[in-house]
């Protein structure tokens, strides 16, 4: 650490104003606080700064992420070998998963991130370290049969139109990472829905019965139509198909305990979003009809199935596009979870709805605070 | 009743004029920089609305349609005057607007000042024309309509104060210079766009 730091300080000058490698300076910057806490003081306005400054925020959110990103490896091989009827270790899942996932990560960060150098270097700042965190969670919510150029090209996307365009990290209004995935589920539906959940393997013959489907598509036909495999206990540890990171409720969970745990993640969005989905859940099996098979459906399979549990976690907390006040946040979080459901039972379109719900109340946060606020003015104003 | 509520629901989130069809865009870009004009501007156009929309559901099935004139004399029974009713749907929404601009004025001075030119502008926002038409065209009844007005006019309120809101945040963002003002609206109202599609595909 010692060595590294020296060495930081001997090649410090030369990416300075008026240094050889002045132009770089947006490249070295990004590697240097990176690794170590800026040392330089402010010059006006706030004098008095916390050492946990965004890139360790981001760091934070990013450790989070390890569980599901784990056990995601993991169950990519699982799914693939049990797909194929074949025996394997624990080891030979997580390496064939790795081989998978891996490539996915890196052109996530890659493609991003040139853009991100790119427009650091255009506005003479220094790199957002937002994309940390957006790169990590690009490839949680994709399928792992992805093409590879599709993952690229939503990265540019997302850090083009979602964040640059309105002042970068900090400035956006909708969750980055979520909005990539919107764009390729928009763009190319072929690729993100139907059997694209298991990684294929031509030269071998799949085994009898093997439905590569997720469990959400049996919302349109009802809790009768759930196959046998779907056991309760498989969609909480987290042992189905689905995108790489969101299948394990557990995994993520201990992702949100970390979360709350250094109060990087707001409890307040986490606690209303599982709320909300579970009240409305609740709500429509009381008014279960035939017309919506899936009304049915017991109100907590909503909320570890599919990427509910990960959205709530990982995607409504984002501390930017969410909403700022703390009643906003209820708010915010409870219509999320409760839209979420909506769409899951009425929509037929979507089996997924988490993503388009919580893009939806992105939206909104907005005006949500400002109501709030307008509110909080009334009352003081009454009190006065 | 559930019915109504169907078409209610339908018009404001499934089909809203500015997000599904994209009409009464001029207004929607220019009067979106405060969330009070914006609330303003959205209460004039559901008033707007809720009066032309029915008004125009009389003219045409009383006046314009085949048929519709027979109540004077059975011998009119074959005239068909729908060709009229662009320029009389238009007429009501003009006469509408001048009545809204009135009350405005009198009772809201500082936001008659903020509306500006957008207010009598309402009269060719083509939500409020397109919503007559749609009106005509989906052969609704009466009380439908009442309700498809209420709910578009609804519509375009959520959407335009939902901007506004989005449009105050950015007033502090480093947004650069080529988009500032229209460019960055146009995208943000792209991107409302797609979060308003998770309603596309719900059959009501």
């Amino acid at each position: 650490m010692k060595a590294l730091k020296n060495l930081i300080n001997s090649i410090d000058p030369h990416f300075q104003k008026g240094g050889k490698f002045e132009k770089a300076w947006v490249l070295y910057d990004g590697f240097k606080t990176f690794l170590f806490v800026p040392d330089h003081t402010t010059h006006d306005g706030v004098h008095v700064r916390d050492s946990i400054d965004l890139k360790r925020t981001m760091f934070t959110v990013i450790i989070a992420m390890m569980p599901a990103l784990l056990f995601g490896m993991w169950n990519v091989g699982y799914q693939h070998y049990s797909a194929y009827g074949e025996e394997s270790t624990l080891i030979q899942n997580f390496l064939f998963g790795l081989e998978k996932v891996l490539p996915i990560i890196i052109v996530s960060y890659g493609a991003g991130l040139a853009v991100e150098f790119l427009f650091a270097g255009m506005k003479g700042h220094s790199i957002n370290e937002g994309y940390l965190v957006t790169g990590m969670l690009i490839p949680l919510i994709m399928p792992v049969t992805v093409p590879l150029w599709m993952v690229a090209l939503a990265s540019i996307f997302t850090v083009v139109i979602g964040k640059e365009v309105f002042g970068g990290t900090g400035m956006n209004i909708m969750n980055p990472a979520l909005l990539a995935r919107a764009f390729l589920f928009f763009a190319f539906p072929a690729y993100m829905s139907g059997e694209i959940w298991v990684a294929m393997d031509d030269s071998k013959t799949l085994v009898d019965g093997f439905s590569g489907a997720t469990s959400l598509v049996y919302f349109d036909e009802g809790l009768a139509a759930f196959p046998e495999g779907n056991q309760v206990s498989d969609m909480f540890f987290g042992t189905i198909v689905g995108s790489i990171g969101e299948t394990s409720t557990l995994a993520i969970l201990l992702g949100a305990a970390y979360l709350v745990f250094t109060g990087v993640g707001s409890w307040r969005i986490m606690f209303s979003v599982f709320a909300g989905g579970y009240i409305m859940g609740l709500l429509m099996n009381v008014l279960a009809g035939s017309a919506f098979p899936g009304m049915e459906v017991p109100a907590f399979y909503h909320l570890i199935m599919g990427g509910f549990a990960f959205g709530a976690v990982f995607m409504a907390t984002d501390p930017v596009s969410a909403a700022q006040t703390n009643m906003g946040k209820w708010i915010y979080g409870f219509g999320i979870g409760a839209f979420a459901v909506i769409l899951r039972v009425f929509n037929p379109a979507y089996p997924e709805a988490i993503m388009l719900s919580i893009l939806f109340f992105n939206v909104f946060a907005p005006l949500i605070d400002h109501l709030v606020i307008q509110r909080h003015i009334k009352t003081r104003l009454q009190r006065a | 009743m559930e019915h109504y509520v169907n078409i209610f629901i339908k018009t404001v989130f499934i089909e809203n004029m500015v997000f599904a069809f994209f009409l009464g865009m001029c207004s929607f870009l220019a009067v979106s920089k405060t969330i009070k004009t914006s609330f303003g501007l959205g209460l004039a156009v559901i008033f707007v609305l809720l009066i032309t929309a029915p008004f125009n559901y009389l003219i045409l099935n009383f006046f314009l349609v085949k048929g519709a004139l027979s109540w004077i004399h059975p011998s009119l029974a074959d005239v068909d005057m729908t060709f009229l009713s662009f320029i009389l749907y238009i007429s009501v929404i003009a006469g509408t607007v001048q009545l809204v601009e009135m009350i405005i004025e009198k009772f809201s001075p500082g936001l008659y000042a903020s509306l500006g030119i957008f207010l009598p502008l309402i009269t060719v926002n083509c939500a409020i024309l397109g919503t007559s038409l749609f009106m005509a065209e989906r052969q609704y009844d009466l009380a439908e309509t009442a309700v498809f007005s209420a709910g578009s006019g609804t519509g375009f309120f959520i959407a335009i104060v939902g901007l506004a809101a989005i449009r105050e945040k950015l007033k502090y963002s480093d947004v650069p210079d080529p988009l500032k003002g229209l460019g960055l609206a146009m995208l943000i109202t792209g991107l409302m766009g797609i979060a308003f599609l998770s309603f596309a595909g719900i059959q009501l």
